[in-house]
């Protein structure tokens, strides 16, 4: 048959003078409009980032000091920041810089916060968590992959594992003009996890309860699949810098608006360098801020470009 | 004694040996074989050749007038003569460059794909995270390319007709080159997802997502790039592998009970998953393309320039048959 005496009709390609300028031409002239518009989108994306983990300490005070107080549960650890002018720096006892809300901003408006130097990623941090566990009640006792967060004396920690322990609790309260800005925290976790992965009838039971407390508490009422920051922090992030979503402004913000934000700076990244950024942001198509794609694309494309036409006169003066 | 025998016998295009026994036979071939590098093939066609036959590296043959004997120790087995030259000028030199293309092709699949991963462990403090699922996509996804190559070693590369070189397709040369590109596209397949999420709400799981999926598009484009003669199944195995790809990836982010739950939906949304692909497909095999372009066009290989000048020629001409 002609299968097996492999006749089959094909299609042979040869890499023709005509072929090979016609791919980079093709490539140059798809590359260069995409480069365009993502740059552009990139760019309408109005960003602050404020990082306030030096701001809200004197970061050279003596470092057993600034460590005693943060693991203190007693102590004040409000810090209240103005998002204002970035003209000048004003030294207070609390704030170091001053922003401005730079274009007017349109909601929804993202809040998010975004650690430095923090490995979500290693490998024993992300196992260490119970699937199973999170999904029902039944899989209570499901807590091998824990250790050595998974019981409390006796009991199951419920949810087990290192990173529920970790979980991030600064909270942020925003105010404009004196009026306080609402923040939404509802929708912001994957739907998928709400629906499936955490169950609701799953409540936390002996969370952050005896030896070291590594983060944030959880209400003891309320069943995992409605608590969004759980959720949320429990998406492990895939780099050591990331941000997590914590909430949206359903508001405009104008240009040159003041805000102020008053931070409950709770979370302890003192003790191995991390950093601490508060990141409002709008998006667009493209997402958050990121000029990376477009000026990738602009430089593939133009690059594709330059070389069809090297080609071309390559192929007129040497046929 | 042998070693003046080998010494005449080099030096001279053809020898004609007559009234030999079948050791003796077999003598000859050792002489060749045991005192050089080179391959040695014999055919025969009766059971005095037998010896002979297991004693070459390639044994032929000839199943006739003097019985079956030959063709029950050889490799191949024809029958007539005259295939012998078929054989080695057709079937011969197809399989030489398959099987170098392929080894050298499997060297770079495995390895962009490793070194992909080892790049991801300097992000990860040193600790061995993998951020592909343990649910074997990759192992699913290497079992149906496994497959579909072996039915590309079915491709015609190109006819020689006549020209019986050899052609070296897998060498030291061709082995090193091959691996400073996977060293380049395991970098391109690394960086470019994490310089487009750095500093964004991207998980681990979405991540390896986009990783795996970007591996397997662009493991085939190369493979794409490569062949040389394009059949319907060529087509089904090559987009064939993609899709399915895809397809086990969306099954899996359907099943809660997988890490991996929601991830795709998740992703596709969002233009920059699809742009990123695509960057890293060009992006990764932009100097490979040059490369061949360039050597192509200034140091023309034998095989090229004879395979263009068929396939122009049957162009010119489309009522020759193939």
């Amino acid at each position: 048959s002609r299968f097996t005496q492999q006749e089959l009709p094909a299609w042979k390609p040869i890499l023709t003078p005509g072929w090979v300028i016609a791919v980079f031409v093709l490539i140059g002239i798809t590359f260069i409009p995409i480069g365009l518009a993502s740059l552009f989108a990139s760019e309408r994306v109005v960003e602050i980032v404020d990082r306030y983990d030096d701001g809200c300490f004197f970061l050279n005070t003596n470092q057993s000091l600034l460590l005693d107080y943060i693991r203190n549960p007693k102590s004040n650890k409000t810090c209240t920041r103005s998002l204002t002018s970035p003209l000048f720096s004003v030294l207070s006892n609390l704030t170091t810089f001053i922003f401005q809300v730079p274009k007017k901003m349109r909601s929804p408006i993202y809040i998010y916060y975004q650690l430095g130097n923090f490995y979500q990623n290693h490998r024993r941090y992300v196992k260490s968590r119970s699937d199973k566990q999170l999904r029902s009640r039944k899989g209570e006792d499901e807590i091998k992959d824990c250790q050595p967060i998974a019981r409390s004396g006796e009991k199951p920690i419920v949810p087990c594992g290192l990173i529920a322990w970790s979980l991030f609790n600064d909270t942020y309260a925003f105010s404009s003009k004196n009026k306080a800005l609402t923040v939404d925290k509802k929708d912001i976790a994957w739907k998928s996890d709400k629906e499936h992965k955490f169950g609701s009838d799953v409540y936390p039971k002996n969370f952050q309860s005896d030896g070291l407390i590594g983060g944030g508490k959880l209400n003891h009422s309320i069943p995992l699949s409605e608590q969004e920051d759980l959720m949320v922090w429990m998406r492990t992030a895939a780099l050591p810098t990331f941000r997590k979503l914590y909430g949206k402004i359903t508001v405009d913000l104008e240009a040159n608006e003041a805000i102020t934000v008053v931070i409950q700076n709770n979370y302890n990244t003192y003790e191995f360098g991390g950093e601490k950024k508060l990141v409002l942001s709008t998006t667009s198509w493209i997402g958050g801020k990121n000029n990376f794609l477009g000026i990738a694309y602009l430089c593939v494309g133009g690059i594709c470009l330059f070389l069809a036409i090297n080609f071309i006169l390559m192929y007129i003066f040497r046929p | 004694m042998s070693n003046t025998l080998f010494d005449l016998a080099t030096s001279c295009r053809v020898v004609l040996c007559c009234r030999v026994a079948p050791l003796q036979k077999a003598g000859i071939v050792d002489l060749i074989k045991s005192r050089t590098d080179d391959m040695t093939l014999a055919i025969g066609d009766g059971a005095n050749d037998v010896s002979m036959i297991q004693m070459a590296d390639v044994g032929v043959g000839i199943c006739g007038q003097e019985g079956r004997q030959a063709v029950m120790a050889s490799d191949f087995a024809m029958g007539q003569f005259r295939f012998l030259k078929r054989l080695l000028l057709v079937h011969g030199h197809w399989n030489y460059q398959r099987v170098g293309y392929l080894v050298l092709y499997n060297f770079y699949r495995n390895a962009v794909f490793v070194l992909m991963l080892f790049w991801y462990i300097l992000f990860t403090a040193f600790s061995t995270t993998s951020a592909l699922t343990d649910w074997s996509i990759p192992t699913i996804v290497v079992g149906i390319l496994d497959k579909d190559l072996s039915d590309k070693t079915l491709l015609k590369y190109s006819k020689l007709y006549g020209a019986g070189h050899r052609h070296e397709s897998y060498n030291m040369y061709l082995f090193w080159i091959m691996m400073i590109d996977t060293l380049w596209q395991s970098l391109v397949l690394f960086y470019i997802p994490v310089f487009t999420y750095s500093e964004s709400t991207m998980d681990i799981w979405s991540m390896g997502s986009l990783w795996t999926i970007a591996v397997v598009v662009l493991v085939n484009v190369h493979l794409a790039m490569d062949i040389q003669r394009w059949v319907s199944f060529t087509h089904i195995a090559i987009w064939g592998s993609i899709i399915i790809t895809y397809a086990c990836v969306v099954v899996l982010d359907s099943i809660p009970y997988f890490p991996n739950y929601g991830t795709i939906y998740h992703l596709a949304k969002f233009p920059t998953y699809w742009l990123s692909i695509l960057l890293i497909t060009v992006l990764a095999l932009l100097p490979r393309f040059i490369f061949k372009v360039i050597r192509q066009t200034f140091w023309p290989s034998d095989i090229q320039i004879a395979r263009e000048a068929e396939i122009l020629r049957k162009r010119r001409s489309p009522t020759r048959s193939w």
